[in-house]
């Protein structure tokens, strides 16, 4: 049992556990439709999915501009705030997990064998409030009660419409980027394929600070759009903590920005394309006391970037997202090394870089319903020391599911799906070397209230 | 023999029935076509909450709202560029969808396709049997405005008494005047004049020619008259000139002149 | 082909050809007795049966113009009585009985006044396509805004002197008038298909004139106290009498 391999299972198992610490949190906000009148499928496509009316209504500020929107307007007794939870059934299954072949002998040997889990399941509860605190004064609070911890996704106050223009808009907390395709909006919710991986790929060996885009992010951010929302742009300026409140990283900032440009084409709809990029630096040491390290004080820093171009094609009631993504670490950081200590670098370290994108397609043929098919793949095209095999971190995931919404209501929403997801880590079973597979099928409501 | 004549002359009838029915189920406006058929999902997906699935009005979250959903069945529209009287032309149904309804519960669909916006004004068409039997009249005509001048608005506060407007939106046109209390629109729900103190955007747009307009074709299913009748071009410029000089939270060019003129 | 069907289907009820031609124009004549063959007539009166309420008082004191249009002081019409319990304002017409022929609408206008800030006549009829002509008498300005079920909506603003046409295209007992203006003025309109209506005077009284011979069925509307039928049989020269009580 070889370091690689060791390495190989600490790696899975912390794929495996930030992936329950990311488990998608995705929603529509009925607090909305209960404002306004107007039922779920005016502004989703199919809940959590935007289509082009509710994009536009959230980039305004949670507006729809009719004079109607600040808080006075509404009953004393209405106070935005949805709850939305997932009762569902659940299978697991992992083709190659390294168990003891004794239960409960530690000292008998590891062997390669499926490992399958299953049974009903619930993910914990979003309590969602956002709205206007005043005509062009948004917010949003995002508290994720788990079972068994409560953490903040997302709490932000913006400043809308400034000098009563759309093209200026400030942010600023707690927030998801202004992602190309917004994961908190992702149709799906199992294990395996409710993420989108390259929004959280870190390659093997790398121990950058920073986890994904994906990831909310602290700081300010500046976004702007065009009056029927087709031409849009964001910059964000963020700590780099990789969301991590109480100053834990450096004293560095990051830069996130995207832009895209969307138009019509007459017999199809609306097609969209987009260019972002993510420049941030991370820590590579801090300083210590004692040997132990001052959160804050993070110094050494290097950079890295994620950037890439995505699209939106709409033809009739299918649609589809293609994106792409590249990414770069400095070799520090790719290698877990201290910038102060270059000779502990393996022998031919290099910074890490990959290539990963994702089509998923949709069909959507009423708003009661909605077909999602996803492929992901991510592939190392350099990895950070020869000690590491070339196909360490390489994903592919494929997923098929739907949606189907028995009731439409201004009031509250009501789903239920069925998943299917498959993901292969290659070369990374952690005794024979061969494909990890694990699948995941989901079922189960999804209510929003 | 028989039979056969009796389903083709069947079939001819039902044809010419069609084709006349079918002219409704299409819309126009500018370069677009619409198609009844596509507004009707795009219909039950964006509208019907509000106006219902039979386009009457009362849909779940009617009896919320006010002023209530437009009532389609009964093709009385306030937001026309036809006389009173008249069904709107295609165009004013796809302004209204896009523009929405100011301090109202109708959104602005301008994020909608413009095709789609077509489709929904076809579809809305469907809903009674008026734009089947009846056209639209003819567009009024709106002059070039003149400028605005102390003249002017002293001639349009004249008419704003001379023709009553008073009597509803109140002496100094905060929409309280001694008729007010006893508006109701055309289903019997109580309504207020507009207040034009208030510097509200007005319902049907908001531009100085779109005043004209409503002024010469009246708001239908609402207490607001036509004025075609009452007024020759230039008095109602200068009614909309004095209008905009009411405005005093949102300053027009007429605020600005009355306020030198004191 | 056409023609060929046009013809094998003369047997049948409508007429393929005539059904198309129908839906291209509206309007089919076939052969009917013309007017001058009419020879009959219905006359009565319509009365009120128990106490006649008592008019109340209008308030005019919103529009000066108003109040000094009018030499005595306006009173509600919604119930006019006047003597031996006549029923004034009544529209009386045939509801059946006219079988499915049209009636071309008469070249003269029917005339609704303002006056004294009240309409006159209270409750007009006319035709169906008929020109009606608005006129208002009074110094100040109103605007006249019918309200029908049946027909187009519209609402004009009226300044004295001005003129106004306009006409309604369909049948609709009755269409209520009101004056956002003036917010007690109420009137009504009660268009016909046809030119067999009245409304009664002063006294109750009523006559339809002119009736070809056949059976039909009479209505009698009043704005508050609803509708009453009555069959009558009129035979070539005479004169029916058909009397109705109305009651709150």
């Amino acid at each position: 049992m070889g370091i690689g391999t060791l390495k190989g299972i600490a790696l899975h198992l912390l794929a495996v556990g930030s992936l329950f610490a990311g488990m998608p949190s995705a929603y529509g906000i009925p607090a909305f439709a209960r404002k306004y009148g107007l039922p779920c499928s005016a502004c989703h496509e199919a809940w959590p999915m935007l289509n082009n009316f509710g994009q536009t209504f959230k980039d305004n500020g949670y507006q729809l501009g009719n004079e109607r929107d600040a808080p006075i307007y509404q009953q004393p007794a209405y106070w935005p705030i949805m709850f939305r939870t997932t009762p569902v059934w659940h299978r697991e299954n992992n083709n190659r997990q390294a168990i003891d072949q004794v239960p409960g002998n530690a000292r008998s040997s590891l062997v390669e064998s499926s490992v399958t889990t299953s049974g009903f399941d619930l993910s914990g509860v979003d309590a969602i409030t956002a709205g206007t605190l005043y005509k062009n004064i948004s917010f949003f609070i995002q508290p994720f009660i788990g079972n068994n911890s409560t953490s903040l996704l997302q709490t932000w106050v913006r400043l809308d419409n400034l000098a009563r223009s759309h093209w200026l808009n400030l942010k600023m907390g707690k927030f998801e980027l202004d992602l190309p395709i917004s994961q908190e909006r992702s149709l799906l919710l199992n294990n395996s394929g409710g993420l989108y991986y390259n929004y959280f790929f870190t390659p093997p060996g790398d121990n950058n600070f920073f986890t994904g885009i994906g990831v909310p992010q602290l700081g300010v951010e500046l976004l702007g759009h065009s009056d029927n929302d087709y031409t849009r742009y964001s910059v964000a300026v963020v700590t780099d903590s990789n969301g991590a409140t109480g100053l834990p990283s450096n004293q560095a900032y990051d830069v996130y920005a995207n832009f895209n440009q969307a138009f019509e084409a007459r017999r199809f709809g609306e097609q969209q394309i987009g260019v972002y990029g993510y420049f941030g630096q991370s820590p590579t040491y801090f300083q210590t006391s004692g040997g132990n390290p001052i959160p804050g004080t993070g110094t050494g820093n290097r950079s890295f970037y994620r950037l890439g171009a995505y699209g939106h094609w709409y033809i009739d009631k299918f649609d589809f997202y293609t994106f792409y993504m590249h990414g770069s670490d400095n070799v520090f950081l790719g290698n877990a090394v201290p910038a102060n200590q270059p000779s502990r670098l393996p022998l031919g370290a290099v910074g890490p870089t990959w290539n990963g994108g994702f089509v998923e397609g949709h069909y959507n043929p009423n708003p009661r319903l909605i077909l999602i098919g996803r492929y992901e793949l991510a592939r190392m095209s350099r990895e950070a020391n020869p000690t590491i095999r070339g196909n360490a971190g390489n994903l592919d995931i494929w997923t098929a599911g739907y949606r189907w919404y028995p009731i439409m209501s201004p009031r509250a929403g009501l789903a239920w799906t069925q998943e299917y997801s498959r993901i292969t880590n290659a070369g990374a079973a952690p005794l024979s070397g061969q494909d990890d597979i694990r699948n995941s099928y989901l079922m189960g409501f999804d209510f929003d209230f | 023999m028989r039979l056969k004549i009796t389903l083709a002359s069947s079939a001819l009838v039902f044809t010419l029935l069609w084709s006349v029915a079918g002219l409704a189920q299409e819309s126009h406006v500018g370069k677009l076509v619409g198609h009844a058929n596509r507004g009707k999902a795009l219909y039950q997906r964006y509208c019907v909450f509000c106006h219902g699935e039979y386009g009457d009005g009362s849909g779940e979250s009617a009896p919320y709202l006010d002023p209530k959903p437009r009532d389609f069945t009964k093709a009385v529209f306030k937001c026309r560029s036809t006389p009173s009287g008249s069904l709107p032309l295609d165009s004013d149904l796809y302004d209204t969808i896009s523009r929405g309804v100011h301090a109202s519960g109708m959104p602005s669909w301008k994020p909608l396709l413009r095709q789609e916006r077509a489709d929904l004004v076809a579809y809305i068409k469907t809903f009674s049997s008026a734009f089947q039997e009846e056209k639209p009249g003819e567009p009024v005509p709106i002059p070039p405005e003149p400028p605005s001048s102390p003249e002017s608005i002293k001639r349009g506060g004249d008419l704003f008494l001379s023709l009553n407007c008073w009597s509803c939106h109140g002496k100094d046109g905060r929409g309280h005047g001694p008729s007010a209390a006893s508006l109701t629109d055309s289903k019997g729900y109580p309504i207020t004049p507009f207040d034009f103190t208030s510097g509200a955007r007005f319902k049907c747009g908001d531009s100085d020619r779109e005043m004209f307009r409503d002024l010469v074709t009246g708001l239908d299913g609402t207490p607001m008259p036509s004025f075609a009748n009452a007024m020759t071009p230039d008095q109602r410029w200068d009614v909309v000139h004095y209008i905009r000089s009411l405005h005093v939270s949102r300053k027009h060019s007429e605020v600005k002149i009355q306020s030198a003129g004191q | 082909m056409e023609r060929q069907a046009c013809m094998r289907l003369k047997y049948a009820v409508i007429p393929a050809c005539a059904v198309v031609a129908l839906s291209l124009s509206g309007r089919v004549t076939t052969g009917w007795a013309s007017p001058a063959d009419a020879s009959t007539s219905v006359k009565g009166t319509v009365k009120f049966e128990g106490t006649a309420p008592k008019p109340s008082r209008i308030d005019m004191s919103a529009d000066p113009l108003c109040a000094k249009a009018r030499s005595t002081p306006a009173t509600t019409e919604d119930i006019v009585v006047g003597a031996d319990d006549g029923l004034a304002n009544v529209v009386v017409y045939v509801s059946d009985g006219l079988s499915s022929h049209s009636f071309p609408p008469p070249g003269q206008p029917a005339t609704l006044e303002q006056k004294g800030c009240q309409y006159r006549p209270h409750v007009l009829a006319l035709q169906a396509n008929q020109k009606l002509e608005v006129v208002n008498s009074d110094e100040t300005t109103h605007n006249i805004h019918p309200t029908p079920n049946n027909n187009r909506e519209w609402n004009m603003s009226q300044p004295h002197g001005v003129p106004l046409e306009q006409s309604f295209a369909r049948e609709e007992v009755a269409i209520p008038v009101k004056c956002n203006v003036h917010p007690w003025m109420r009137g009504y309109i009660a268009v016909l298909k046809h030119p067999y209506f009245a409304v009664t005077d002063k006294n109750g009284g009523f006559e339809l004139k002119d009736l070809p011979p056949g059976t039909y069925t009479i209505t009698a509307w009043q704005e508050k106290l609803g509708t009453q039928i009555q069959k009558v049989t009129a035979a070539a020269g005479e004169t029916k009498t058909l009397d109705f009580a109305f009651k709150q």
